[in-house]
């Protein structure tokens, strides 16, 4: 696979619109439940979030380490993912 | 913790202070932050104690001078990435607030001069971790200009720069600025010096340059003697350059922020290298005054660099500044009492505060130069102490001792008193212990009766002189004493040492062992016949004697009693800490074991996920091989570096999904010529889930006059065709089928009331909405849709005849919200839909 999962290139070939927090790169169906249970039920939450953050890599990941406990590495996919995105879209 | 005590205002504020611009804190960001100040504390904290100051205010400089002007950028480069990372955002800032921006190209210019000289400087220093520190400073300060831009140009000058000054300090107003000032005199360390040096480093450039001078300056002064002395110097060649400025008041400010130290000088036209020293001095002793101090130089240099690129502005400037001459006046009294102030004392930033804080009110009044020194030490105070109260919170909540010296003196004392109280008590206890010979004195004081009288004294007397010489002599056998190797003394030996007592003891030897014998109780003295432990009953059979009750010397009877206290302290401490041992090893193999599974599990996940997206992949896409070499899917999922360490892991899951997951078969296949191990996964067909689920499935037809009504009529909806009854199993199917409708209205939150009718043949649900026009919503938002291969339809109802029908829905007028819980199931399954969905076009 390249560097990239799939996951992470479909989220960043279009505007999320609704999709659910699944939807994320590095955010499976553990990981997206937790969040859910926090209330982020949708990408577009965990975006603003990550807009909150100022899209501090470092701060988003230590985010998403307490609030749904992902590892490194899904911290980086989620993480990378959010920011193609909002520099594809935003 | 400080955090409790923090609200989320004071933890902006906080993070402000290290120069880091953080987006708002809200309960989500909230603990975020809170890591991310304690771990800016300690690194503050460790530079503070780092040594090469220079070079670190130098780094300041470059850092600061490279955030805060576009000029200055190329100097940016030794930004930590933490600027970096705010770099855009300080650069906004930035620019915003060279809303002097005109003015910023010719001052810096020229600032241009004097920062390069520093910039060598700094770039020294660049590799000073302090950059950090000194860079959120700026930062701090850009964004405070920001906050700051206000309609006149020039009184934004000054309010930014007093804005920042309280900003950096977090606080807007004065009372910030005390606590800001007051920080300064908490925190001696040199982190803060630097930060502050940077700041004014950075309002030297361009806006910051100054500041770069004046950190720089305020660095090398902080550092030591002869930096100052060589910062003095270089603030002077500062001012000289700033000379031709000075006549501004903006200039004055740069000059000051040059020197840092001179920056009240630099206020004032005449502010002379005498100035920077005095400044200097201070700042020089700064090394305690932290982030405040830098933020004040900061701030003056900023208010600096602000009136630097004034120079065009210099006209409405000298108008303010004569607006406010009135008020100038009095801070120009400050003026000089603070400069004064700063003369005398090197270190006294509380004269730094002053000025900042006579700086502070001046700027107020956006009154430049002369309130500038003046407010400068007043605001640094003014900022100080606020900023030292939280630090002071922070501080006492991390250590948790800093806060309250009398109370932990007070505690350790009591420990101390209550320990010596216990060794004085065992040490009388040992006294007593040796003093056993009272007893025995008592119980010879009264030897039976049976004795006349004149011999009863005499015999009393021997069995004393018996009892203590045989004591005497058990005691220094006991303790090691090589001259007596035994414990016990022959009878010969004790009727020779009787006899050489007293002569008239002679006779009454016998008698007297014989009392003893008589006697019965212990009278300190043992009667040993030839054969050991045999009891003695006759005077003829005593061989030996041997005292009960030896008497020690103090010595060594405290010797002796401190080496078994000792020993059994040390057993009892190593059988404590073997069980404390084997406790930790078993916690820590239950934790390793742990993580393990969790790891396994989410191993697990991720291949699962792979599986099925390379299944949907391969539905979409019929070249693909519909199955996955397994260490293939290792390899793309565990990063090479980790394959060894995950490789336990690995296996594990690998066992785990053959074992468990339905979904995944082994099996072996030929790839390219070779055997390998594959994943095949079993893809339920999609058609089976979406049936079994309940999911929208698009509209049939759009909605149109033909087939709706115009307008909605009631807020009540019936809808039809959702389910069938009979076909429906499980429990809480009507939950799904309510949530299923909730979801589809997402976007509609009037909804308040929705009953599934379960015994209906036609599947009817009944919606109540808030008015009719969410129910027209509503309406247009189901009607026509394809829900789990049924077409549904929708049609107003009567309000009243709701109600007769829901008695419970008239009360109702909260909307109801989609739980997510029930649509779990859907979830999945839309996330199924969305991915191949988005797969198509990703494979297209």
């Amino acid at each position: 696979m390249s560097s990239t999962s799939q996951k992470h290139k479909d989220f960043v070939a279009e505007p999320m619109g609704e999709k659910p927090v699944m939807a994320l790169a590095g955010i499976g169906e553990v990981l997206g439940k937790r969040l859910e249970d926090k209330g982020f039920d949708k990408a577009y939450v965990v975006l603003g979030q990550f807009l909150v953050l100022k899209k501090d890599e470092e701060l988003f990941r230590d985010w998403l380490k307490d609030t749904c406990g992902a590892n490194v590495k899904q911290q980086g996919d989620c993480y990378g993912c959010l920011k193609e995105w909002c520099d594809a879209f935003l | 913790m400080a955090s409790t005590q923090l609200t989320d205002e004071e933890l902006f504020l906080e993070l402000k202070r290290f120069g880091f611009t953080p987006g708002p804190v809200t309960e989500n960001t909230r603990p975020v932050y809170l890591k991310k100040l304690k771990k800016l504390r300690e690194e503050q904290q460790q530079r503070g104690l780092r040594p090469g100051k220079t070079r670190t205010i130098g780094a300041i400089n470059s850092t600061t001078g490279g955030g805060s002007t576009v000029a200055s950028r190329p100097v940016s480069h030794d930004v930590t990435h933490l600027n970096t990372s705010r770099r855009p955002g300080r650069k906004s800032s930035l620019l915003g607030f060279s809303s002097d921006e005109s003015d910023a190209e010719t001052p810096l210019k020229r600032k241009g001069l004097g920062h390069s000289g520093r910039a060598n400087r700094s770039s020294s220093s660049q590799q000073q971790p302090k950059i950090r520190p000194a860079s959120t400073p700026s930062v701090a300060i850009k964004s405070r200009y920001d906050h700051s831009a206000t309609p006149s140009s020039n009184f934004s000058l000054g309010q930014n720069g007093e804005r920042r000054v309280s900003l950096g300090w977090g606080v807007g107003d004065r009372s910030r600025s005390d606590a800001g000032l007051r920080r300064y005199d908490d925190s001696g360390d040199e982190d803060n010096y630097e930060e502050d040096m940077e700041k004014k480093s950075r309002s030297l450039n361009g806006r910051g340059a100054s500041r770069l001078n004046a950190s720089k300056l305020a660095g090398d002064y902080s550092d030591s003697d002869e930096e100052e002395v060589s910062g003095l110097g270089v603030g002077d060649p500062e001012c000289d350059r700033l000379e031709p400025r000075r006549n501004h008041p903006s200039v004055a400010l740069s000059s000051d922020v040059t020197d840092r130290g001179s920056a009240t000088d630099g206020q004032n036209t005449e502010a002379t290298p005498r100035r920077f020293l005095n400044m200097g001095g201070s700042q020089g002793e700064d090394e305690e005054e932290d982030d405040l101090k830098r933020r004040d130089f900061s701030r003056l240099g900023d208010s600096r660099s602000h009136t630097l690129p004034r120079k065009p502005i210099y006209g409405s400037l000298t108008e303010n500044h004569k607006g406010y001459t009135g008020k100038n006046s009095p801070a120009t009294g400050e003026d000089g009492a603070s400069r004064s102030n700063s003369t005398e004392l090197r270190p006294r930033f509380s004269t730094y505060s002053g000025l900042s804080q006579t700086y502070r009110r001046n700027h107020s009044n956006h009154t430049p130069a002369p309130n500038h020194s003046c407010g400068h030490a007043a605001l640094k105070r003014n900022v100080s102490a606020p900023e030292d109260e939280l630090l002071q919170q922070f501080k006492r909540e991390e250590l948790a001792s800093s806060g309250s010296f009398s109370a932990h003196y007070l505690s350790m004392f009591l420990l101390t008193a209550a320990c010596l109280f216990f060794v004085l008590l065992g040490l009388m206890y040992l006294r007593m212990r040796g003093s056993g010979a009272l007893e025995v004195d008592n119980v010879i004081n009264s030897p039976p009766p049976e004795f006349d009288t004149p011999n009863k004294d005499v015999i009393q007397k021997l069995l004393l002189s018996l009892h203590d010489h045989l004591a005497f002599v058990a005691g220094q056998h006991d303790c090691g004493d090589p001259n007596h190797p035994n414990r016990s003394v022959s009878i010969d030996e004790a009727s020779v040492y009787l006899l050489a007592q007293n002569k008239s003891f002679k006779g009454l030897i016998n008698e007297s062992l014989d009392w003893i014998i008589q006697k019965g109780q212990d009278v300190g003295i043992r009667l040993m016949g030839a054969v050991p432990d045999e009891p003695v009953t006759k005077v003829s059979e005593i061989a030996r004697l041997e005292s009960t009750h030896p008497k020690m010397s103090f010595t060594c009877r405290f010797r002796r009693a401190f080496f078994t206290i000792i020993n059994r302290v040390l057993l009892i401490a190593v059988v404590a800490g073997c069980v404390w041992s084997v406790v930790c090893y078993v916690k820590y193999r239950w934790r390793r074991d742990e993580t393990e599974t969790r790891q396994m599990y989410d191993m697990v996940e991720r291949i699962i996920d792979v599986m099925k997206t390379h299944g949907e992949a391969c539905q979409e896409n019929q070249d693909l091989q519909p199955y996955l070499p397994i260490p293939h899917v290792r390899d793309s999922l565990v990063q090479p570096q980790d394959r060894s360490k995950m490789k336990k892991i690995w296996e594990r899951a690998v066992s785990f999904l053959s074992a468990n997951e339905s979904r995944i078969r082994t099996e072996t296949q030929r790839i390219g010529g070779a055997d390998f191990l594959v994943w095949r996964w079993i893809q339920p067909s999609l058609n089976c889930d979406k049936g079994s689920s309940k999911v929208w499935q698009g509209k049939a037809f759009p909605l149109d006059r033909r087939n709706s009504p115009p307008n909605s009529l009631t807020p009540c909806l019936k809808i039809r065709n959702m389910f069938d009854p009979v076909m429906e199993v499980g429990e809480n199917w009507d939950l799904a089928i309510r949530e299923a409708i909730l979801e589809k209205c997402s976007d509609n939150d009037g909804i308040v009331h929705i009953a599934v009718d379960k015994t209906s043949r036609e599947g009817c649900v009944y919606v109540k909405c808030l008015s009719a026009e969410y129910s027209g919503k509503a309406f247009k938002a189901l009607h026509g849709s394809w829900f789990d291969g049924k077409l549904v339809t929708v049609k107003y109802l009567r309000l009243d005849r709701y109600h007769q029908r829901f008695p419970q829905a008239q009360g109702c007028s909260t909307p109801l919200k989609a739980s997510g819980l029930a649509t779990s199931v859907t979830n999945t399954t839309a996330h199924l839909q969305h991915h191949s969905s988005a797969s198509s076009p990703g494979f297209s």
